[in-house]
């Protein structure tokens, strides 16, 4: 199981990358465009917005594989060992119940929905560019129960350590 | 299913939400609270709806698609929405096809050239179109000096909705398309990301445009439009005799919007001036001239050129 | 139960008790807008509403501000910038008393004019500092305390990611809002100036002060003058007309790679690695604002808004009262709760009332940014001031200590900033970007 994980995160990483560096490219081309050679883009504000989407998604996920998600735990922490793995398992379980249910459901029913909506300026239709929600929900679940078994095992703690994480 | 009961009225009748884009002081909200009241009153409270403005329900697009679920059950959406699930819909949305409110008025509510057309949702997408309500005749405003022929706006950066049929009648009308977010054009106006946009007299004031782009060419190149849709299933639960009140209802309602459209622009006018806006004709031969091939560019099908053909004889 | 009670308890109970209990944020407000929407709507419209929301939240173009101001500052952060705004900053104040900690204020001052965070200026200003002040015989609880309150400035000074988001839901001008931060943000740091100044009044050891010769002082300033550009980028492309915000957010990245390479700091192999912690950053306030996109649809479909203002305004019909109320349950939400879900939950709730007693959103904004940075530096929950204490190596308590006179002369500055509207609204009405 740490073998897939490793894989995911590393595959996750590089969409990421390419994803990000692709938006800085596209708003900078849209800029350059119009200030420079006059020749406004049609399609750049929509491409950038649909790109920032699916990096938020996935980037999402990666964080969920650090456990890196803003939670507040000084209650937590003041509990016994033995209650800290109870909930940590309880609070995984509820990170599964978002994802199946509001992720990938939700995803696929909104998905459906705008399947056959075109997109104003790129070749392709809204529902396409919802699957980015299943997507990231299945990779959400495997990483929580990665977690689920990381803890029972004691490879991981059962309150993650704090980091740098905030919100902004 | 999404509506639930009626509470608030007394009744046990059910309500139906509307999704909204514009905001409590625009014609539209005056104009479907007052046939929401109206409708719950023909129908003895057995049916009442309730208006969500602000796009508080979601912004068109999302709203469409979740009447077509029935999570909410009515919604006013743009023709772009519709065209983007049915291209016949491009039709309405031509610049030039419309002269006036009155004839857009005239044609969007005439059942023997629109029937099939606002019927062609209901396999697909579970939405029945019930008819438009006009969203005024759009000109152009720009930060300069006024405009008389396309001429005069060549190298100015013109705002335009990001969709290839703004964009090329932007540049028909012979400025360079720039499409934008709504929400950062007055920043964009006042900065000077662009040099003009396009609109109706209403949007102008109430925007606050004219502070910014003071120079409105009345080119009137497109007359804009709203639909109002309606859950299917919704409406195939209505009794006869409450479907007949809502018909009649929704004509009185858009007949009543079209003469607040109106007062709401002649106010909308008044004001811009007092602000220091100032408002001039157009050679409107040079931009009918200059946008008639768009027709015939953007029209791919028999049923859109029927439509065409049709919307264009009502005219005469 | 009334469907939109139902929906209401919900939400409440169900957010506190995930909360509580360390579910993330994120999931706690999501879960539960998806449940309160069930109540509402049944189980698939709800699940077609609620991710529909969650999606469409964050496909919207001005919030691609945020992803690229994020990889500006950790770009900024790579490239050898902190050192050279505390070299500036110790020019400016280094004649003051206590100058050590006033250079410390300022920094972070300067630090949050470049990037739009805290924590970053907080880690970046706040390990070279600490180690200078302890040789001159700062108590290093204080030295701690004094770089955890002062960096959260750079959250109202622009740029600043936190009116982004402001700026997203409460639908008003990005440039506008940044211009509006500059006043609170001042009033931050001289607050913060100011207890520094009290304390070395007790301590007459610390009252040294640094005299820097002007010749070797304008190179210091000259040196850090191409990173302060950035702001001028920023915010002369906006004004200008050049770009809008979120364009100038993309340019400011790729000014801070080209001052990266001119300095020799950056590395074209350690990009991805810096792609991926803006990327990381950037996530966890998406997936924050998705969520909140939905349960704040939730909130108007059960109208709760409207309730929570009928019941506000049927306790009083003063305004004074009711913005204290306001800014009371803030200061109370922001102690265990990040500034960002914290403006994504209240903003739709409290702005509608404000706009009754005609409050600009621009200076509402400016209240619920300014309070909401207090609680950051606020014990249970507070990221600046947890990494203040571990860059300085020390646990909480003492730095809890030190920190309680700035909070008293920051919640001080709350009041000016409040009750004196003009502090925020001068500037962006002085450029035009309000009526
Ligand atoms: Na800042
Ligand atoms: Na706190």
């Amino acid at each position: 199981m740490l073998a897939l994980k490793k894989f995911l995160d590393r595959s996750l990483a590089a969409v990421c990358v390419v994803l990000f560096a692709l938006l800085v490219v596209i708003v900078v081309w849209q800029v350059f465009a119009r200030q420079v050679i006059s020749d406004p883009s049609t399609w750049s504000e929509e491409a950038a917005r649909y790109t920032f989407v699916w990096l938020g998604f996935f980037a999402s996920a990666l964080v969920f594989s650090e456990r890196g998600h803003i939670a507040v735990d000084f209650v937590v922490r003041k509990l016994p060992g033995l209650v800290q793995r109870v909930i940590a398992v309880l609070v995984q379980a509820l990170i599964i119940a978002f994802a199946l249910i509001g992720l990938v459901w939700g995803g696929l029913r909104a998905a459906q929905g705008a399947w056959d909506t075109n997109l104003t300026a790129l070749p392709t239709q809204i529902g396409v560019m919802y699957l980015v929600m299943p997507i990231t929900g299945v990779l959400i679940t495997v990483y929580a129960l990665y977690h689920v078994v990381a803890v029972l095992r004691g490879a991981e703690l059962a309150v993650a350590p704090t980091d740098d994480a905030e919100a902004i | 299913g999404g509506a639930g009961t009626a509470g608030g009225d007394g009744g046990s009748g059910t309500t139906m939400r509307l999704a909204l884009n514009q905001t409590e002081e625009h014609p539209s909200y005056t104009a479907l609270e007052n046939f929401g009241e109206r409708f719950s009153e023909t129908t003895g409270g057995r049916w009442a709806i309730d208006v969500f403005p602000n796009e508080t329900l979601g912004a068109q697009q999302e709203a469409l698609q979740l009447v077509g679920d029935g999570t909410v059950d009515m919604a006013i959406v743009s023709g772009t929405q519709l065209e983007n699930l049915n291209e016949d819909f491009l039709v309405f949305n031509l610049p030039e096809v419309f002269d006036s409110v009155e004839h857009q008025m005239s044609v969007v509510h005439d059942e023997k050239i629109v029937g099939d057309l606002y019927a062609s949702l209901e396999e697909s997408n579970g939405v029945t179109v019930l008819g438009g309500l006009t969203q005024g005749s759009r000109s152009i405003y720009t930060t300069s000096g006024p405009v008389e022929t396309p001429a005069d706006l060549a190298g100015q950066k013109l705002r335009v909705q990001e969709s290839d049929l703004h964009v090329a009648m932007a540049e028909a009308m012979g400025a360079s398309a720039t499409p934008m977010a709504f929400g950062e054009l007055y920043t964009g106006l006042q900065s000077g990301v662009v040099d003009a946009a396009e609109n109706n007299e209403v949007s102008y004031f109430t925007q606050k445009h004219f502070e910014v782009a003071p120079y409105w060419s009345s080119t009137n190149h497109l007359v804009g439009l709203d639909y109002l849709v309606v859950n299917t299933d919704r409406l195939a639960e209505m009794s006869q005799e409450d479907r007949a009140a809502l018909d009649a209802e929704w004509t009185a309602a858009h007949e009543e919007h079209t003469e607040l459209w109106a007062s709401a622009t002649e106010d909308a006018i008044a004001e811009a001036e007092a602000g220091g806006a100032t408002f001039s004709e157009v050679d409107e031969e040079a931009f009918s001239a200059a946008l008639e091939p768009l027709a015939d560019q953007f029209i791919e099908s028999d049923t859109q050129q029927t439509l065409f053909d049709a919307a264009r004889a009502a005219a005469e | 139960m009334e469907p939109a009670s139902l929906a209401g308890l919900i939400l409440l109970v169900g957010i506190a008790l995930m909360i509580a209990l360390s579910v993330p944020i994120a999931v706690a407000i999501g879960l539960s807008a998806i449940f309160a929407t069930v109540a509402l709507l049944g189980f698939e419209g709800a699940t077609l509403a609620s991710s529909q929301r969650m999606f469409t939240g964050i496909n919207s173009f001005p919030l691609l501000a945020i992803p690229f101001f994020v990889l500006a500052g950790v770009l900024m952060n790579n490239g050898g910038i902190a050192g050279r705004l505390i070299d500036a900053a110790k020019v400016l104040v280094g004649r003051t008393p206590g100058s050590l900690a006033q250079t410390n204020v300022v920094a972070n001052a300067m630090f949050g004019a470049v990037s739009g965070a805290a924590v970053a200026a907080a880690a970046a200003v706040g390990t070279v500092m600490e180690p200078r002040q302890r040789k001159e015989g700062y108590d290093r609880a204080f030295s701690a305390a004094v770089n955890a309150a002062s960096a959260p400035a750079g959250m109202l000074i622009p740029p600043s990611n936190t009116f982004i988001v402001y700026s997203l839901v409460s639908s008003t001008s990005i440039a506008a809002l940044f211009m509006a931060g500059v006043g609170p943000g001042l009033v931050w740091t001289a607050a913060c100036m100011l207890v520094v100044l009290l304390y070395v009044r007790k301590h007459p050891e610390l009252r040294k002060t640094d005299r820097v010769q002007l010749r070797q002082g304008l190179v210091v300033l000259w040196k850090a003058v191409p990173s302060l550009l950035m702001i001028v980028i920023v915010i002369g492309g906006i004004l200008s007309g050049f770009f809008t915000a979120t364009e100038s957010a993309a340019i400011a990245v790729v000014y801070c790679l080209v001052l990266g390479f001119a300095y020799r700091m950056l590395k074209v192999s350690e990009l991805p690695r810096m792609l991926l912690d803006a990327g990381r950053t950037t996530a966890i306030v998406m997936l924050l604002v998705g969520v909140s996109s939905a349960l704040s649809w939730v909130m108007s479909f059960a109208r709760i808004p409207e309730l929570i203002s009928e019941g506000m305004l049927g306790v009083t019909d003063n305004s004074t009262i009711i913005l204290i109320m306001m800014m009371v349950i803030l200061l109370l939400v922001g102690t265990f709760m990040d500034p960002t879900p914290a403006i994504l939950i209240f903003t739709p709730i409290f702005l509608p009332i404000v706009a009754e007693f005609g409050i600009s959103p621009i200076h509402f904004g400016t209240m619920i940014v300014y309070n909401l940075c207090v609680g950051v530096i606020t014990p249970p929950v507070g990221n600046v001031l947890f990494v203040s204490a571990r860059v300085a190596g020390l646990r909480l308590e003492p730095v809890i200590a030190k920190i309680v006179p700035f909070l008293v002369a920051l919640i001080g500055g709350l009041f000016v900033v409040v009750f004196v509207p003009e502090l925020s609204t001068w500037l962006p009405t002085q450029m035009g970007l309000v009526d």
